[in-house]
């Protein structure tokens, strides 16, 4: 079980150079940038931005690069794409390139503008990437408390964590066992043997509630779940830095705001 | 004095069928109780009974030999009393950290934060599990999840610990280790209640034997007792222990002079052929 999950997020975020750093500061970094990320008006800062978790995710947190490159693929993939159609849809003005078909044309403006939102996809995304690969989930959740995030809200996601890896470990099962009986070997069994996956994970799901209730009866469950969290606050130290750093960011932006590519 | 004490206790399911008949079962304080008996045979619907999660159809159960009443109040105070370690610690373990899990019965009791953590570390260090505090259950071995799952019920601090089937699924060692902790506890005078199959294991704990199929008890006693009476084990799906079974065949196979009661343990079996070879 143990091996199953060695490449998943949730090991990085428990092992990584900096799960020990304090986790209202990572929290509070990782939005921040990503705010000052978001209102940014030039692609430069989002960019320079994407660089800083790159060399902060690879270097500090030590996570492995080929990883971490490969994770992200995903928003690249999606914001080159918003690039192109931003390109070609959006603006108006002196066209650049045309394309010679249905009058399609690339206009300064619309280049411009999907630029700008590639860039912020980019950094954005890298923002998150930085807390997930680096804040265990259980501590996140403490931070969230901390935030007064209603407590059903919280309660459940506490219990749909710990689930679904109870859950992806018994679909991994009924899948290598589905495999071995040949499940997969064709389209047509393909879907009938997914389909019967879902269907028995989702039966299977019901009697592991029912269990998992009677034993949280079992020791006295009320109905409410009370956490025991220890999160120490940022050193003052810190949060000068961090607000300073920030502010810088800002600063940048306003500098920057109007940077245009071409 | 027993602990938990069962008195005719029969149970149905909700479609009529019968899952217990008239059982009587007796957990004397300070001792080791092992439950044998086959899959399906009613064990884990016995336990649920010890702390009022299931309610008897017919009988009455009785703790520190006051019956149980089911009201929310008593309730709770019995879950404290009587802690049961689930057979499957994916259904016990459900907080996203040892630490919250471990602590989330001590809440429930009341107590405070300190209080609390107090006794999480405590039942931690007890089981060897300190220093995993903040590992999340699904990055633990199933020996280790064992462990956690029984810190879960002794930070509670209960009188008598009800484990359905602690060694199954573990690597020996595993299993061991968690006997070991057992063993220890009861040492120190903790009352437990074993459900298990694994009939080599029991001689060597348990003080007091049931046996249990098809939802009746069907034979009592200490060890030598019940592994006495081959036919009832057999009966039951069970089987003797090796080393009892190897002294079976030496006598019946072979005309050695091994006599019942055949020694259940290597302790015994040791001295026996000792005994033998002197002669």
């Amino acid at each position: 079980m143990v091996l199953m999950f060695e490449n998943t997020l949730d090991t990085y975020a428990h092992s990584n150079g900096l799960k020990d750093t304090n986790t209202y500061f990572k929290a509070l970094f990782a939005i921040s940038t990503m705010l000052v990320s978001l209102i940014s008006t030039s692609p430069l800062l989002p960019l320079f931005i994407t660089f800083l978790m790159l060399f902060l995710v690879i270097f500090k947190a030590e996570i492995p690069w080929r990883f971490y490159l490969k994770f992200l693929l995903i928003p690249f993939i999606f914001g080159f794409l918003t690039f192109i159609f931003m390109a070609i849809f959006f603006g108006i003005g002196v066209s650049i390139l045309k394309l010679g078909i249905f009058n399609l044309s690339v206009t300064t403006d619309g280049f411009n503008l999907g630029f700008l939102v590639f860039a912020r996809i980019m950094g954005g995304f890298s923002c998150l990437a930085f807390l997930a690969l680096t804040t265990p989930m259980p501590e996140l959740f403490s931070v969230l408390e901390r935030l007064k995030i209603p407590n059903i809200v919280l309660e459940l996601s506490m219990l749909i964590y710990r689930y679904i890896f109870v859950f992806l470990y018994e679909a991994f099962n009924m899948y290598h066992s589905q495999e071995t009986r040949l499940g997969y070997v064709n389209l047509k069994n393909t879907y009938k043997s997914m389909g019967m996956l879902a269907s028995n994970l989702f039966i299977r799901t019901w009697v592991k509630g029912e269990q998992a209730y009677i034993s949280m009866e079992s020791r006295g469950y009320d109905g409410s779940l009370k956490t025991l969290n220890v999160q120490e606050n940022i050193k003052a130290k810190n949060l000068i830095l961090l607000i300073s750093f920030e502010v810088l960011l800002l600063f940048g932006t306003y500098l920057t705001g109007n940077f245009k590519l071409i | 004095m027993n602990v938990i004490e069962t008195k005719d206790v029969s149970y149905q399911y909700p479609d009529g069928t019968s899952a217990l008949e008239n059982v009587n079962f007796r957990a004397p304080k300070g001792k080791i109780v092992a439950l044998l008996g086959p899959n399906g045979a009613g064990k884990s619907t016995l336990f649920l009974h010890f702390n009022g999660i299931l309610q008897p159809s017919a009988g009455k159960i009785l703790v520190d030999d006051q019956p149980l009443s089911y009201d929310k109040k008593a309730l709770m105070r019995i879950r404290q009393k009587v802690g049961i370690v689930f057979q499957n610690p994916d259904d016990q373990l459900f907080a996203p950290t040892v630490l919250e899990d471990v602590a989330f019965g001590p809440f429930n009791m009341g107590l405070n934060q300190d209080e609390v953590e107090k006794r999480v570390k405590e039942a931690l260090t007890r089981v060897g599990m300190e220093g995993y505090e903040k590992k999340p259950p699904h990055h633990l071995s199933g020996g280790q999840k064992k462990r956690v799952a029984i810190a879960g019920i002794l930070a509670m601090r209960p009188e008598i610990m009800v484990l359905d089937e602690p060694t199954s699924g573990l690597d020996p060692k595993g299993a061991s280790q968690i006997l070991r902790i057992l063993y220890q506890l009861n040492q120190e005078g903790m009352s437990i209640v074993i459900s298990t199959h694994d009939v080599d294991l029991v001689p060597l704990y348990a003080s007091q034997v049931y046996i249990i199929s098809d939802g009746r008890i069907i034979k009592e006693g200490n060890p030598p007792e019940v592994f006495g009476d081959v036919k009832t084990i057999r009966g039951a799906n069970l089987r003797l222990p090796r080393i009892a079974h190897l002294m079976e065949i030496l006598q019946k196979e072979d005309d050695l002079p091994f006599e019942k009661p055949y020694p259940l343990t290597i302790g015994e079996a040791r001295k026996k052929i000792l005994e033998q070879l002197e002669d």
